[in-house]
C-alpha cells in the first residue's frame, strides 16, 4: 500500500473513531440519566449540550452589544451564550498569545545573549537547569501573590513558563551548532552579528522546534492553572466555577471547546515550523 | 563557540559550571534588598524556614492540616507521584507496544492518544475531582493519565522505529514470539520509553501539586494552598524549594536509571554534557 | 606573502593525551604562489590551514599574511573545508551569494556573481535546491563556489576535490587555475594553499610542494614545469623524477635515498 493511500485511510480511521466516541457518548447519556441537580445532566447528550448547556452560558456573559448580562437582569438567551463564549475565548487566548510571546521572546534573547561566550554559558547552565526543573504549575499561588489576579499576572505566569523553556532550548541549542558553519561563515566575512543572524539562528531552529512545541503546552497549562485559581472570565475560570455546583454539562462543553482550540494551536504551530526548517533533511 | 569537549568529571568539578548557582542566589538575594520580605524573602530566610518547618509547622495545623510538616506532605506527595508514574508506565508502555504490534488497536487508540498528546491534561482536574472526590484519588488518576498517554507515545514510536530486522532475526534464530519480545522488543525500546517517562516525571510534580491545590487535604499542594491563603511568601517558598530539589533529584535519578539501564545507547552529546 | 615562523599547535583530546599537530614550522610562500601541500593522513595540514585561516590560534610561533599577524578569519583569506561547510538552511544560490551579501554588495550585482560561479562550477540548474536534495559531490562544489565567489586573495583549500569523479575534478582544475591566475591589484595573482593526497594533481597544479609528516616539515621542493598543464606534463624528465620523490615521502615506494636527501639540503 502506498504511503498516501495509507494516509488517506488512517484520516478514515481518525474521523470513525471519533464519530464512535460521540456515539457512544450519546448512548451512555440515555442510559446514565442522573442529574447533578434539575435539568443539569451528569452526562448530557448531545442534545443537551447545544441547548440548554450553551445556554446556560449567558450566566458568564459579562454583557456588551446591547445585552444585557444575568447579573443585571438579564434572560438566557443564545445570542449572549455565544458572545459570551466568544469573550470568554478572546480572554484565554489573549493571555495565551501575549504570555507565549513575551515568554518565547525573552527566553530566546537572554539565551542567545548567554551563549555569546563560552563561560557565560557554563555559568548559566545549572540554575537554568534548576529553574526548568522547578514545577511550573505549583506556582501558581506565588505568581498570585506578585502580581495580583489580573491580565498582567497570568501573562507574566504563561511568560515565565514559556521563557524558561526557550532559555535552556536556545542554550542547550546553541551549542549544538556545528563548528564549521562557524567557521566557514568567519571564513567568508561574517562579523559576530551576522554570525547570530545568518548562522546560529536558523541552525537552532530544528532544534528549537520540540522546544517551541513543548513550550505550547506548558503555556496552554499554565493559562488554565492560572485561570482556575483565581480569575474573573476565562474558559478556566468557566470550568472550576462550575466544577464547584457540579454542573458536569457546562464543564464538558468549555472542555470540549478547549480541545478544539489546543488541537488547533497545535497545528498551525507544527505547519509554521515545518515551514521554517523546510531546509533541514529530515522534517518530520 | 566550541563545545568544550571535556570528560564528565572535568565537567562536575567546573568551577564556573558550581558558581552557576551561587550567581542565583546572589541574584534572588539582590532582589530581595529592593524589595519587601513580604514579597520577596531572601534566601537565608526561605532556608531558615525549611528547616524550621521541616519537621514540625504549628501554624499549618492552625489552618486545619491533618499532617502538619513540610516532611509528611512531601512525603505524602511523593508517595502519590511514585505510585501514579508507576501505575501510568505500566499502562502506557503495555498499551504503546501492543499498538505498535497490532494494527486494529492501533487504529482505534491512536487517534485518542494522539490528540490527549497535545491538550493539557489539566483539563481534566475539575472532572476527575467530581468523580474521585478530593482525596488522594483524583490527583493520583491526573497523574496517571498524563504519564500513560506520554509514555504510550514513546513507546509506540519506539516499537514502531525498532528496525523490523532484529525481530526477524530473532525469530530465524529459533526465539519464539514471547522470546523475541523479551529479547529484542524490549531492550530495542527501552533507551526511547526511559526518556519518555523522564519527561512525563518531569511533569507529574506540577501536575500532582496543582491537583492537591484545586482540592486535597494534605499534600505539598495544599500547604501551599493554605499559605497563599495567608499570603505567606516566604511558606511557599520554603514549599517550592523543597519540592524542586525533589524533582531535581527525582530527574537525576532518572537520568543514572537511564545510563545504567541502556547504556549501550547513552549518546555521546549526553555523556559529555 | 605568508610568513610561518616557528609555529606549532598542539591539542588536548578529551581523553587527556596531548596531540603535537604542528612541531615548529617555518615557511614563507610568496604572493601569487600556488603551494601544494601533501603528506599522510593526520600529519597536521588541516591545522596549518587554519592557523593561517585564522581560525586556530598557533600554540608557539606567529603567522603573518601581507606583514600582519593573523588575529582571526578575514574574507581576504577563504577557505574552503574538508568537511561539508555548506549551510543547510539556505538554497545553494544564497550560500554561494553569503560572502558577497556579508561584504554589503548589491543585491543583482551578488546574484549574478553568484550564478556566474554556479556555472563555471557546473551547478547552474540547481540553484534554487536546498543542500540536502543534492549529492556529495555537489555539495562539495557549492562549497567551491562559495569561496571562489567571495574573491580572497588568499585561497586556503583542504582536499578540494577530493570527493570528485574525475571528469568535474579536471574541470575544476581549470576554473581553480583561472581564478588563480585573475590579475590582483595587490599582489599580481592569488596566493593558493592546496591540501591534495593526490600525487598527480599536486604535480599539475603546484608551483610548489610541501611535504609533511607528523607535524613537521620534510620537504620543500619547486615544480618549475611551463604552464598550461596536461596529462602529458606528467610525462615530462622533471615531473616523472617529482612524482617519484612524492612517492617515497608517501612510502609507496623505496626511492634512491640519496636524491630526497640531496634535494632537501639545497
Ligand atoms: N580539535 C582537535 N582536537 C584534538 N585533536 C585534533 C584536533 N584537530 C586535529 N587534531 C589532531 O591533530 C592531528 C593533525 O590533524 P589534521 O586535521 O591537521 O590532519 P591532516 O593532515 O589534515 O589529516 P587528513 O589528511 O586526514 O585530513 C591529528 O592527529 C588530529 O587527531
Ligand atoms: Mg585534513
Amino acid at each position: 500500500m502506498t504511503a498516501r493511500r495509507t494516509a488517506a485511510r488512517d484520516r478514515w480511521v481518525t474521523l470513525g473513531v471519533f464519530m464512535a466516541l460521540a456515539a457512544a457518548w450519546q448512548a451512555l447519556s440515555l442510559v446514565f440519566t442522573a442529574e447533578a441537580q434539575p435539568g443539569e445532566p451528569m452526562v448530557p447528550g448531545w442534545q443537551v449540550l447545544f441547548s440548554r448547556t450553551l445556554l446556560s452560558m449567558s450566566d458568564y456573559f459579562q454583557g456588551g452589544f446591547g445585552i444585557r448580562p444575568i447579573s443585571e437582569g438579564g434572560v438566557r438567551s443564545y445570542p449572549a451564550a455565544v458572545l459570551s463564549l466568544l469573550g470568554n475565548s478572546a480572554d484565554t487566548l489573549l493571555r495565551l498569545a501575549v504570555g507565549w510571546l513575551a515568554g518565547a521572546l525573552a527566553g530566546t534573547l537572554l539565551g542567545l545573549a548567554v551563549s555569546w561566550s563560552a563561560w557565560s554559558r557554563r555559568l548559566v547552565e545549572l540554575p537554568a537547569q534548576f529553574l526548568r526543573t522547578l514545577p511550573l504549575l505549583a506556582m501558581v499561588p506565588l505568581f498570585q501573590l506578585w502580581f495580583g489576579s489580573y491580565f498582567i499576572g497570568k501573562v507574566a505566569f504563561v511568560a515565565y513558563g514559556v521563557g524558561v523553556l526557550f532559555f535552556a532550548g536556545v542554550v542547550n541549542a546553541v551549542g549544538n551548532v556545528p563548528q564549521i558553519h562557524i567557521d566557514n561563515a568567519r571564513t567568508l566575512g561574517a562579523g559576530q552579528w551576522r554570525l547570530y543572524g545568518s548562522v546560529v539562528l536558523p541552525a537552532i531552529l530544528p532544534e528549537l522546534r520540540a522546544t517551541m512545541l513543548l513550550s505550547l503546552g506548558a503555556a496552554w497549562a499554565a493559562v488554565l492553572g492560572a485561570e482556575y485559581l483565581g480569575a474573573q472570565s476565562g474558559l478556566g475560570y468557566i470550568i472550576v466555577f462550575a466544577q464547584q455546583f457540579a454542573f458536569l454539562d457546562r464543564m464538558f462543553l468549555v472542555a470540549l471547546l478547549i480541545v478544539v482550540y489546543t488541537s488547533l494551536s497545535f497545528w498551525a504551530f507544527d505547519r509554521l515550523s515545518a515551514w521554517a526548517t523546510r531546509w533541514a533533511p529530515a522534517a518530520g | 563557540m566550541r563545545r568544550g569537549a571535556a570528560g564528565r568529571f572535568a565537567a562536575a568539578v567546573d568551577p564556573l559550571r558550581l558558581a552557576g548557582p551561587v550567581l542565583l542566589a546572589a541574584a534572588w538575594w539582590a532582589m530581595a534588598r529592593a524589595l519587601p520580605p513580604s514579597l520577596l524573602p531572601p534566601p537565608l530566610a526561605v532556608l531558615r524556614r525549611v528547616a524550621a518547618d521541616f519537621l514540625a509547622a504549628p501554624e499549618l495545623t492552625y489552618y486545619g492540616l491533618d499532617n502538619a510538616s513540610l516532611l509528611g506532605s512531601l512525603l505524602y506527595t511523593v508517595q502519590n507521584v511514585v505510585l501514579a508514574v508507576a501505575l501510568g508506565t505500566a499502562l502506557g508502555v503495555v498499551g504503546g507496544l501492543l499498538a505498535a504490534r497490532i494494527a486494529l488497536l492501533r487504529a482505534v487508540i491512536d487517534p485518542m492518544m494522539l490528540t490527549a498528546g497535545t491538550i493539557p491534561i489539566l483539563i481534566a482536574a475539575p472532572f476527575l475531582l467530581i468523580w474521585f472526590g478530593v482525596g488522594r484519588g483524583s490527583a493520583v488518576a491526573l497523574v496517571v493519565f498524563n504519564v500513560a498517554v506520554v509514555l504510550y507515545l514513546f513507546a509506540r514510536r519506539a516499537a514502531a522505529n525498532l528496525d523490523p530486522i532484529h525481530e526477524a532475526a530473532a525469530r530465524m534464530l529459533g526465539a519464539t514470539p514471547a522470546g523475541a519480545v523479551r529479547d529484542v522488543l524490549l531492550p530495542g525500546t527501552v533507551p526511547e520509553i526511559l526518556g519518555g517517562l523522564r519527561i512525563a516525571l518531569a511533569g507529574a510534580w506540577g501536575l500532582e501539586a496543582i491537583a492537591e491545590l484545586l482540592g486535597a487535604q494534605q499534600g505539598i499542594g495544599k500547604v501551599i494552598e493554605v499559605l497563599a491563603g495567608a499570603t505567606d511568601v516566604e511558606g511557599i517558598m520554603a514549599a517550592l524549594l523543597l519540592l524542586g530539589a525533589v524533582a531535581v533529584v527525582a530527574d537525576a535519578l532518572a537520568a543514572a536509571a537511564i545510563r545504567r539501564l541502556a547504556p549501550w545507547t547513552t549518546p555521546a552529546r549526553l555523556a559529555a554534557a | 606573502m605568508i610568513a610561518l615562523d616557528h609555529v606549532s599547535r598542539r591539542f588536548r583530546r578529551a581523553d587527556g593525551q596531548i596531540v603535537q599537530a604542528l612541531d615548529d614550522v617555518s615557511v614563507t610562500i610568496a604572493p601569487g604562489e600556488f603551494v601544494c601541500l601533501v603528506g599522510p593522513s593526520g600529519c597536521g595540514k588541516s591545522t596549518l590551514l587554519q592557523l593561517v585561516a585564522g581560525l586556530l590560534e598557533p600554540s608557539g610561533g606567529s603567522v603573518n599574511v601581507a606583514g600582519q599577524v593573523v588575529r582571526g578569519p578575514a574574507p581576504e583569506r577563504g577557505m574552503v573545508f574538508q568537511r561539508d561547510s555548506v549551510f543547510p538552511w539556505l538554497r545553494v544560490i544564497d550560500n554561494v551569494q553569503y560572502g558577497p551579501r556579508c561584504r554589503g554588495m548589491k543585491r543583482a550585482a551578488r546574484l549574478a556573481l553568484a550564478q556566474q560561479y554556479l556555472e563555471r562550477v557546473g551547478l547552474a540548474h540547481v540553484a534554487r535546491a536546498w543542500p540536502r536534495e543534492l549529492s556529495g559531490g555537489m555539495l562539495k562544489r557549492v562549497a567551491v563556489a562559495m569561496v571562489f565567489a567571495n574573491g580572497a586573495e588568499v585561497l586556503l583549500l583542504d582536499e578540494p576535490f577530493g570527493a570528485l569523479d574525475y571528469v568535474t575534478r579536471h574541470q575544476l582544475h581549470d576554473v581553480l587555475l583561472d581564478l588563480w591566475e585573475e590579475s590582483r591589484a595587490r599582489t599580481g595573482r592569488r596566493t593558493v594553499l592546496f591540501v591534495t593526497h593526490d600525487v598527480d594533481e599536486c604535480l599539475v597544479l603546484a608551483d610548489r610542494i610541501l611535504v609533511f609528516r607528523a607535524g613537521r616539515l620534510v620537504d620543500d621542493f619547486p615544480v618549475a614545469a611551463p604552464r598550461p598543464r596536461t596529462a602529458d606534463s606528467l610525462l615530462l624528465a622533471d615531473m616523472v623524477a617529482h612524482r617519484h620523490r612524492l612517492l617515497a615521502h608517501l612510502g609507496l615506494e623505496r626511492a634512491a635515498p640519496r636524491a630526497i636527501a640531496g634535494a632537501a639540503a639545497q
